[in-house]
């Protein structure tokens, strides 16, 4: 299905929180990434028409319905705002609703902010609500957790293929290289392969070190058309490819165990729009809630063939500036997974690279980025392409 | 008695529940409401004997609310033997990963707060 397109789509600015354990409540996280995107972009909240909001867990700070308490907030209570839910994938959602508003000339400029604030909760309250995120019926109940999921899917990787939970221990170790260079990043803490193999196991073969944090935090862009984009000045990134894919719910459903359909279905419809293949990618962020799911990942993308993502990871072949820097802002494992922001962050990261905005952690010479968000283990997918203009 | 119940009282007999198209015989879990294959709505119902083989696992010491109590444990996904279907569940007494290989012989023995049950064969 060819996709018309009236209007090119720009993200004109960015910003995000930082993420971590944050004490300020859930509104005022959402404004405070907001601002900084509107600051960012040069705009002011009047030159906003909608805004598209993803957060899951807003009942945790007593908040659901944030969309209208951010437009009150930003003196602007007149325009519409959808709160999008689509488990740790709700941002790359909200920000493709977005994207699709604009290119099909709904809206000239529009924003889009994820939060989530959970910490406060406590891990057996996060660890008990997550799950309420995959095939309840056939996983939650039988006492899955998300690391239990993708745990199961590191054991079959294990079995399938050549691979040890060393190779996953290194995707930390790259991870939280990268997250140090990043000041807004949760953990910004050098580990090593000991480290990681040292830690409690969480859920075999996964240890706490293979595990991405819990953790609050807001991230907002500013999207628009090229013409908006022009008028207004300013460093500006173009999306040129948008796709987004699905999965069976449950694991048990799967063809294979080690892939995420979801992944190959949204990537494959965004390449296809931009008119680019895998191997035109300078970086991306991509959805390292485990470290198996990086590796998983970097193969349903098309970076490395199925099976031959640990040795990518084994020979430094993702790391940054290496032949394609995968997490430059230190992932969901390092930077941190506030799962409604999550989404909307890669996409700041992806701007901060393109307008020379990402200091120590810049990917030299990047023009292309790609970034890849799922729900759950995979479940519901958006991956989007963007080029430095 | 809703799709789930009948799933749940046909594990607390050991069986699992499965259906198949009557179109072009494509199995399913009964909580399939159409072919995943050629998207028919007609089924027939298939009581399997809920036997297979471990097809992953993770053995979780983190566990959600109510789970605690439980730990270690393991949580399972089963290859119906015979098929192409997997079932998950709930598998008690596994502390490492040498006490239940991939592959390792395995059946469907009940249902309680744990969920689907699954033991070794």
């Amino acid at each position: 299905m060819s996709v018309l397109l009236v209007e090119k789509v720009c993200v004109l600015g960015a910003g995000s929180t930082k993420y971590g354990k944050l004490s300020d409540s859930l509104a005022d996280i959402t404004v405070q990434a907001s601002v900084s995107a509107i600051d960012s972009a040069g705009i002011e909240p009047k030159d906003i028409k909608a805004s598209y909001i993803s957060n899951v867990f807003g009942v945790a700070d007593k908040q659901v319905h944030i969309g209208p308490v951010l437009m009150s907030r930003l003196g602007i209570p007149d325009k519409p705002s959808l709160t999008i839910e689509s488990a740790c994938g709700s941002g790359s959602v909200s920000f493709r609703e977005a994207y699709a508003n604009i290119a099909a000339g709904f809206y000239d400029c529009l924003i889009a902010t994820g939060v989530e604030k959970v910490t406060h909760t406590g891990t057996e309250w996060t660890t008990t609500y997550f799950a309420y995120c995959s095939d309840f019926f056939y996983e939650g109940q039988a006492g899955a957790s998300f690391p239990g999921l993708f745990a199961s899917m590191a054991r079959a990787y294990l079995t399938e293929f050549d691979a040890t939970e060393e190779d996953f221990a290194k995707v930390a170790v790259k991870n939280h290289d990268n997250g140090c260079l990043n000041p807004k990043a949760h953990m910004q803490k050098k580990i090593t392969i000991d480290d990681v193999m040292k830690s409690p196991v969480v859920a075999s073969p996964l240890k706490l070190y293979d595990c991405c944090p819990f953790s609050d935090g807001a991230s907002s862009v500013i999207l628009c058309s090229e013409k908006f984009a022009k008028e207004h000045g300013g460093d500006y990134i173009e999306v040129i490819g948008s796709g987004r894919g699905g999965s069976a719910a449950a694991l048990q459903g799967r063809e294979h165990l080690t892939t995420i359909p979801s992944t190959k279905i949204a990537s494959e419809a965004a390449y296809k729009m931009a008119g680019l293949t895998a191997k035109d990618i300078d970086f991306a962020e991509v959805h390292d809630c485990f470290t198996i799911a990086e590796v998983v990942d970097t193969e349903d993308l098309g970076f490395f063939e199925k099976g031959k993502g640990v040795q990518a990871v084994r020979e430094d072949r993702t790391k940054l500036n290496s032949d394609i820097s995968i997490n430059p802002s230190g992932g969901l494992k390092s930077k941190g997974h506030p799962i409604g922001a999550t989404g909307i962050g890669q996409v700041v990261e992806v701007f901060d690279q393109l307008t020379g905005n990402a200091g120590a952690r810049t990917v030299k010479d990047a023009k292309v980025g790609l970034t890849h968000n799922f729900g759950a283990t995979g479940a519901s997918c958006a991956v989007h392409i963007f080029q430095s203009v | 008695m809703s799709v789930e119940e009948q799933v749940i009282e046909n594990a607390k007999q050991g069986k699992l529940l499965t259906h198949k198209c009557t179109n072009c015989g494509f199995l399913h879990l009964s909580t399939a409401y159409y072919c995943l294959k050629c998207g028919s709505k007609g089924f027939e119902n298939v009581l399997l004997p809920g036997t297979g083989t471990i097809a992953t696992y993770t053995i979780i010491t983190v566990a959600p609310a109510g789970f605690e109590k439980f730990t270690p444990y393991a949580f399972v996904v089963m290859l119906l033997d015979n098929e192409k279907l997997r079932i998950s569940g709930f598998m008690a007494g596994i502390s490492t990963p040498a006490d239940l290989p991939v592959g390792t012989k395995a059946k469907i023995t009940g249902f309680d707060e744990r969920g689907i049950i699954i033991e070794k064969q």
